[in-house]
């Protein structure tokens, strides 16, 4: 033997020193998840549109051209300024009160994302505190709360939503409340699925033992492992929220007028269907811009978030 | 002329410019009645290797190599279905995990009848017998009950057994076995071993065996392999390997073995991990952990070269003693070899 | 003197017919079952010792660590530490003993949560139990176990994901170590670690023993690695022991017959101590519906009636706990 080959026997500190050698840097995961999102085109458009509309909602007050409830009594129901007959200062032409479409589809994008996002917030926080109790203590807690869900996934969500709003009465603060009532059973099976499949795992033994308490344990140790999932959920949910207040406005028992909610506007614009037909079909693609994005945007984050679909 | 050759096989990941060799040109073969053992740590490559042989490489993988045959015919040649149709019926191969190697959703008995199915036709009856017989082969205890079982309701070393019923269901002439017994318990191992050495004697097999248990390849093998970060470092007989290494690395993984420690004496360690996709040395893979590492080995990568009857891909193999050879005493500056 | 403190003559650890049983759901319209997973286990470990306990699945070694580590509420039989019953023991005693058993899991990937720094998984005993220590102070308790168990201090700030599983084990004692407790229990360290990463592992448990004074529960299937780092073995099969002595005089000669055949089962590199013997035949029966007698009757060759009918109590033999009816004859 030589001397090179003498047992190490050495101080632990100074073994550890030549033995823990960092690891050459892996890409952090948030880089890794922006660069499996940027490679997806639909999911990168649906942010692009998404961050106009955003930025569209938030500085509605000095970019839109007029005030969107306005009414200028000498333009009704004027079409787009490529049309024949358009008045020049309306781009997209006027509603059948003379109010500026493109006014009111700026300010409506203020209420549709705002809608989007309170009721997701609202049913998110509801939902993932419902999941996580009833998957973490199980028994029948669980039993209860999830019974519960499954009948509200039996009725149909636009019913249910108009039962809530009809209870409640009509207005634009009830229907927000009452879709994030429907949409509550997703993220509630969503969480309870995460707890479930996280409970298990060593780390939360571990932190058990080290003498972590019922509440430490649900909310700081074992959610942040389930967040991915509720995540995407809630990027979807924000479209979906958008459409179904669309649908409760067009009911009449969402947004009021005159708020330049988009589907109110689509109630509003049904008359003109066969006369005027931009009344209708701007506010009718906005919804569906806006919630298409959303939608793309949501599984580009499924796909980049999720380990399985990755190479 | 050798069942399985490989020569120079590579398989690299990633992007063109900066790719990533998990498998650095290996080269092995495998005899028909022969058992070779590949043994390495993770990230040894040892499992990818075989997947490439196997044609089972996914998109983003390259496979090259400087000849792929089986049996005298060029595997990389040969059109995908050619290749499918020779993987199936004369390669077979089993996994680690013998519960995610069966459909949970079929029987035993389907499952094995569909495997003879594809490759060997007959009667709903004849296929029923083989079955039986199969079964009876791999040593399951009462089979005719066992045949309308689910894989759910088996063990582990049941499932292990169906599964290798499976691959020998058409009587493969090389049986690829990564890491067959990993999962399972040790009493349950030394069954499963012995069965795949005896299926292999019976039938003349060629055994490609994988494991990261030193141990275990020793005893079952003829010829080892042992590999590190891709490359194979050396490779040799059974018996004469793990007695006298000739690479600085198996010595030093054969002294980090507890077995060879004497009462309570701390083991010699080998410092640092094994290099992963962002730290690869320049020079040979080995030499930020190695013992007898010089500049010359941090410089330059070695190539297998023979040295005693043996590959080695070191520049200073080592003697009968457990010395360095070539290099000026011990530590020196790079020395010839 | 505080319950905690050890007292001499009285061994640190004491587990007196330890019994669980788990109720398990069968499926509609069958009855539950029972299944014994831990069958009364009695042992002692003393300070600063290992005891190692060996067995294939389902023989209860996990089980035993989550009682060890109180975990789980035994279903009968008790636990003593330094003497005193764990049972009888004041919320906030039982708190304080909680402190002193620590644990370190087998799949170092899965036991630190991955969406915390090392330095926040790190702190999270102290900040539970020791709330007297401000933030300062805690910090510095964290930086000092990381030197010990040779992590730099500047994977302080780094997550997980970052580390190889011999440096994930590293932070996984080192959280096991923070609060200084007297036992370790251990379930299978290194057995999901490679070989040269393995040896590094062991050697810092071994370090960490000497210099902190800790006792090990080494709970494996690796014999080789038992036969290292063990004072004493205890072989268990179907959640009862069936052989329990110091090390060495095990493996030099083993006495229960199922001891036997776990030796020879193992691979060994060195020709010389190959064990030439037919593997065991068949499979670990089902804890739910366990043999009669022996629970080892099916499966050994020096089976008789009597083995079939009576179930053999553990009991001295040549300085050594053996449960075979048959020792004398076999020895």
């Amino acid at each position: 033997m030589s001397e090179n080959n003498t047992p190490s026997a050495a101080p632990v500190t100074q073994v550890a020193d030549a033995t823990v050698e960092p690891m050459g840097a892996p890409p952090s995961p948030l880089r890794e998840t922006w660069d499996y999102f940027r490679k997806n085109r639909g999911a990168f458009a649906g942010l692009i549109v998404i961050a106009i509309i955003l930025f569209l909602a938030v500085t509605a007050q000095w970019i839109a051209p007029y005030d969107p409830i306005s009414q200028d009594r000498s333009a009704f129901l004027k079409p787009p300024i490529w049309m024949e007959g358009a008045d020049p200062r309306y781009i997209l032409g006027t509603d059948a009160v003379g109010r500026d479409i493109l006014s009111r589809l700026i300010h409506g994008a203020q209420l549709s994302v705002s809608i989007g996002v309170v009721v997701v917030i609202l049913s998110m926080v509801a939902g993932i505190v419902l999941g996580m109790v009833a998957g973490y203590f199980r028994g029948w807690i669980e039993v209860g709360i999830m019974r519960l869900m499954d009948i509200m996934l039996a009725l149909p969500s636009l019913i249910m939503a108009m039962a809530i709003v009809a209870i409640l009465g009509p207005g634009l603060e009830n229907a927000m409340l009452a879709i994030a009532i429907v949409q509550l059973p997703h993220y509630v099976r969503l969480s309870r699925a995460s707890v479930v499949s996280e409970l298990n795992k060593e780390y939360v033994i571990a932190s058990q033992i080290a003498g972590a308490g019922h509440m430490r344990q649900m909310f700081v140790n074992i959610l942040p492992n389930c967040m991915a999932p509720l995540i995407v959920q809630g990027t979807l949910g924000i479209s979906s929220a958008i459409l179904d207040a669309a649908a409760l406005g067009f009911l009449g028992l969402g947004a009021q007028p005159p708020l330049p909610e988009w589907g109110t506007m689509l109630a509003e614009a049904r008359e003109f269907v066969g006369s005027a037909w931009w009344v209708i079909t701007f506010p009718g693609l906005s919804i569906l811009v806006t919630v298409l994005a959303f939608n793309l945007m949501g599984d580009g984050l499924r796909d980049a978030l999720d380990p399985k679909m990755k190479r | 002329m050798a069942l399985l050759e490989v020569k120079n096989l590579t398989v690299e990941f990633g992007s063109e410019d900066k790719p990533f060799r998990a498998v650095d040109s290996v080269s092995y073969s495998v005899d028909r009645g022969e058992v070779l053992g590949i043994v390495g740590e993770s990230g040894s490559g040892k499992s990818v290797s075989s997947l490439a042989v196997m044609g089972l490489i996914d998109f983003p993988g390259r496979v090259t190599a400087d000849s792929l045959t089986f049996d005298g015919q060029d595997l990389l040649g040969m059109s995908a279905k050619k290749r499918r149709q020779i993987t199936g019926k004369d390669i077979a191969m089993i996994f680690q995990d013998p519960m995610s190697a069966l459909n949970p959703c079929f029987t035993v008995e389907a499952q094995i009848m569909e495997a003879l199915k594809v490759h060997e036709g007959g009667t709903k009856k004849q296929r029923r017998e083989r079955t039986l017989d199969l079964l009876n082969q791999v040593g399951i205890p009462d089979p005719k009950s066992r045949m309308t079982a689910y894989p759910h309701q088996l063990s582990g070393g049941m499932s292990q057994r169906i599964v290798i019923a499976m691959a020998i269901a058409c009587q493969p002439r090389l049986l690829i076995a990564d890491e067959p017994t990993t999962a399972l318990d040790v009493t349950i191992q030394a069954q499963i071993i012995d069965l795949l050495l005896k299926l292999q004697e019976d039938s003349d097999m060629g055994l490609l065996l994988i494991t990261h248990d030193l141990a275990l390849v020793s005893e079952a093998a003829n010829r080892i392999q042992v590999m590190y970060a891709g490359q194979l470092f050396e490779s040799g007989p059974a018996d004469s390997i793990f007695a006298a290494p000739r690479h600085p690395y198996t010595q030093a993984l054969l002294e980090a073995l507890p077995e060879r420690s004497e009462g309570h004496d701390r083991l010699r360690t080998i410092p640092g991990v094994v290099p992963g996709q962002y730290d690869r040395p320049a020079g040979c893979l080995l030499a930020p952990r190695c013992r007898y590492a010089d500049d010359n080995c941090i410089k330059n990568r070695p190539d297998v070269t023979d040295f005693n009857g043996r590959d080695v891909r070191c520049f200073y193999p080592l003697n009968d003693q457990g010395q360095p050879t070539g290099q000026i005493d011990g530590q020196s500056t790079g020395g010839t070899v | 003197m505080s319950f905690l403190d050890t007292k001499p003559g009285i061994p640190l650890l004491e587990s007196d017919d330890l019994v669980r049983h788990y109720d398990v759901n069968r499926g509609f319209g069958k009855p539950n079952a029972t299944v014994k997973a831990l069958d009364g286990v009695s042992f002692t470990l003393e300070a600063q010792k290992t005891l190692a306990v060996v067995g294939e699945s389902g023989c209860g070694k996990s089980t035993l660590g989550r009682q060890l580590t109180l975990i789980e509420k035994p279903s009968a039989g008790g636990l003593k530490i330094n003497g005193d019953a764990v049972g009888n023991l004041s919320d906030k005693e039982a708190k304080q003993f909680r402190r002193t058993v620590q644990m370190i899991f087998q799949n170092p990937y899965g036991s630190l949560n991955p969406r915390k720094k090392v330095g926040q998984i790190l702190a999270e005993p102290v900040l539970l139990n020791m709330d007297q220590l401000g933030r300062k102070e805690r910090e510095e308790r964290v930086r000092d176990t990381m030197a010990k168990v040779g992590l730099r201090p500047e994977f302080y700030q780094r997550y997980p994901h970052m580390f190889s599983g011999g440096q994930r084990q590293r932070i996984a004692i080192a959280r096991a170590l923070i609060l200084e407790p007297k036992v370790i229990v251990a379930d299978e360290p290194v057995s999901a670690l490679d070989v040269s990463v393995q040896a590094q592992v062991l050697n810092l448990m071994m370090d960490l023993q000497e210099e902190m004074n800790v006792a090990y529960v080494f709970i494996s299937h690796d014999l080789s690695v038992v036969r290292h780092i063990a004072d004493d073995v205890m072989v268990m099969y179907l959640g009862r022991v069936a052989e329990k002595g110091p090390t060495e005089e095990i493996f030099i000669k083993p006495l229960h017959p199922y001891t036997r055949a776990l030796l020879a089962s193992a691979p060994k590199i060195d020709p010389t101590q190959r064990v030439k013997a037919e593997p065991l035949t068949g499979e670990l029966p089902s804890p739910i519906n366990p043999p009669s007698g022996c629970a080892f009757h099916k499966r050994c060759p020096f089976a008789t009636e009597e083995c079939a009918k009576v179930r053999p109590e553990l009991r001295n033999f040549e300085g050594r706990e053996v449960a075979c009816h048959r020792v004398e004859e076999i020895a």
